[in-house]
């Protein structure tokens, strides 16, 4: 298993690194990211943003929820590169060994990580030139960046789970509208949650990027050592996620 | 178990198509199996049946002893595939794409493996460029070394020489027959070349609609269901009453053809009933004409439609 995750992960890599658009992507998305939505609120008094973000610069605040954003639309690229290679028959030639389906799958979950995490450090990198102060602190550095791999990988297997059935190449993307936008919308990735009504906050804290943003925060605006809750939280997103979509993926992908 | 590969009332449906309708056959360790038939017919859904990667509607599919339902991982570390459409990652290199296949089907010494077959494949020196910038013929090349990799005991070759030069072919053929001679693998192969099934196939199963109309040796199909073909040109209109009693006989533009079993013995007839003889011309029965009468397609039908069909086209262009 760990033999064939490798190998399909190191096609995943190559492919990546090789191909011009996911570089020209991989930079020219952080940049719009920053420069037009982070500025979005540039001219707001700095006692609002005190008093609404707890900080004086909304794209400090902004970073680590875009990042959880990011790493959650990740799964997105997953899923297409499922269906992509289904549809040049590339998968039919690595079903006919004996490779596990969900090996296929952690493959491109990781592939979507690793794409995830060279996206971010290119976001963090542009966010430090453009003036950013982060605050940080170590050890919620490190649980930050284990969560961001986790809920990566947790996304991308729900993405493919979600459309390992199908070589529709329009399926990945009516996934993503259907999940990326409310949980985008339903965390505190991109505004804080006391001010959320109380059935939003309530959703809110049953979304995982709330927990991935919040040790985000910690890590880089708040520089405290997050709750452990969270990391359970963003941990038992990825278990259960990992498991359905390993079993989904496992009896539903199809060859073709 | 003596027997590589065993199709038990096979039957595929995909919606209302039946794909494969009761397909049966044994194919015997070392043999090498051609399955021909015309588009359509079944083939590659056969195939895929025993490659895993689809499953059977009802029958049993068996490769090796195992079943390719209930046993997948089995069959599969023993089956070598090529498919009819080229499959191979272009974004890597030839040695990437071998280096993916080596990990998959666990191929411990992969590195000098790889080397060898490249380098009998003549893809050495291309071996670290990407695939996308090969040749069609290339590409199979490196599909067919791939399928091998593993040393499966059994290959499931789709249409394997499609695209191919006349070299390549010919090299082909060398590979397939050398690695059944001298490792007993077991070879099941689909092509549309009937020289190619000729020259490689111990025995072969001929599919037409999804059913298996007729299995033997090349020599066996051609004695049971081949016809020699006896083509007259004739200088005035013939009778073709006095010709029947000769098998089946088709008037067109001047000449006169003939169906029959024994034509050697049959033309100094045919010729005194004709009469007006301007020259015989002798097909004798091949595998042509075998899969002809078998699946029901006929040369002179078709050359008549596409005449009508071309005449239509041009009368409605003015
Ligand atoms: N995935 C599929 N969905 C629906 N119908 C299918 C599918 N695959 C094959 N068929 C149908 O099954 C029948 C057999 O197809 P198959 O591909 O096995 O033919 P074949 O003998 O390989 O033909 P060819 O010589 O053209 O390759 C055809 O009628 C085809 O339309
Ligand atoms: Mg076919």
């Amino acid at each position: 298993m760990i033999r064939e995750i490798y190998v399909l992960y190191k096609r995943e890599f190559l492919k990546l690194i090789r191909s011009k658009y996911m570089w020209f992507m991989m930079i020219a998305q952080p940049l719009m990211w920053i420069l037009f939505f982070g500025n979005s609120l540039a001219g707001m008094p700095s006692s609002f943003l005190n008093q609404y973000f707890g900080v004086s610069n909304y794209l400090t605040y902004m970073l680590p929820g875009m990042i959880s954003i990011l790493m959650m639309t990740m799964g997105v690229f997953a899923s297409m590169s499922l269906v992509f290679d289904k549809r040049v028959g590339y998968l039919k030639r690595i079903l006919t060994t004996p490779t596990p389906k969900s090996a296929i799958g952690l493959a491109k979950a990781l592939g979507a990580v690793t794409r995830g995490i060279l996206t971010m450090s290119i976001l963090l990198f542009l966010g430090i030139v453009l003036g950013v102060q982060f605050t940080v602190n170590l050890i919620a550095l490190l649980e930050w960046f284990v969560s961001l791999v986790a809920v990566g990988i947790g996304f991308s297997l729900i993405f493919m789970a979600l459309t390992a059935n199908t070589a529709d190449v329009q399926a990945p993307g009516a996934v993503m509208n259907l999940i990326t936008m409310p949980l985008m919308f339903t965390s505190t990735a991109l505004f804080p949650k006391q001010f959320f009504p109380s059935w939003l906050q309530i959703i809110s804290e049953a979304n995982p990027l709330t927990y991935l943003t919040e040790i985000g925060r910690s890590a880089l605006v708040y520089g405290t050592i997050p709750s452990l809750s969270h990391l359970i939280a963003v941990l038992t997103f990825t278990a259960v996620s990992m498991v359905l979509g390993t079993i989904v993926i496992e009896k539903t992908l199809t060859a073709e | 178990m003596e027997y590589a590969i065993e199709a038990i009332e096979l039957r595929k449906l995909y919606g209302d198509v039946i794909a494969l309708d009761r397909v049966t056959f044994h194919i015997k360790k070392g043999e090498i199996f051609g399955l021909l038939g015309p588009n359509g017919a079944g083939k590659t859904t056969t195939i895929k049946i025993f490659t895993g990667l689809t499953k059977p509607t009802s029958g049993q599919a068996i490769v090796a002893g195992f079943d390719v339902v209930k046993n997948a991982r089995e069959v599969k570390k023993r089956v070598g595939w090529i498919a009819s459409e080229v499959i191979v990652d272009d974004e890597l290199t030839g040695w990437e794409n071998l280096e993916i296949q080596a990990k998959l089907t666990g191929v411990k010494n992969w590195k000098e493996r790889a080397q060898d077959l490249l380098k009998y494949f003549n893809l050495w020196e291309a071996a670290n460029r990407p695939v996308g910038k090969y040749s069609t013929g290339m590409r199979k090349r490196l599909e067919v070394a791939m399928a091998l990799l593993h040393s499966p005991e059994v290959l499931f070759m789709d249409e394997p020489t499609i695209g191919l030069d006349v070299g390549a072919r010919v090299g082909l053929w060398e590979v397939v027959e050398r690695i059944n001679k001298d490792f007993g693998v077991t070879v099941l192969l689909t092509t549309h070349y009937m020289e190619e099934a000729e020259r490689l196939c111990h025995r072969i199963a001929i599919i037409n609609k999804g059913r298996i109309i007729a299995i033997g040796t090349p020599d066996e199909l051609k004695t049971k269901y081949g016809t020699d073909i006896i083509e007259l040109e004739v200088k005035d209109k013939v009778d073709t009453s006095v010709l029947s009693k000769f098998g089946e006989v088709i008037l067109e533009d001047g000449k006169v053809i003939i169906k029959t079993k024994n034509a050697e013995e049959i033309i100094p007839e045919v010729v005194k009933a004709i009469g007006s003889v301007k020259s015989v011309k002798l097909k004798k029965t091949s595998l042509d004409t075998v899969f002809m009468n078998l699946t029901g397609a006929s040369i002179e039908g078709e050359q008549v439609n596409i005449q009508r069909l071309y005449r239509r086209i041009r009368l409605a262009r003015r």
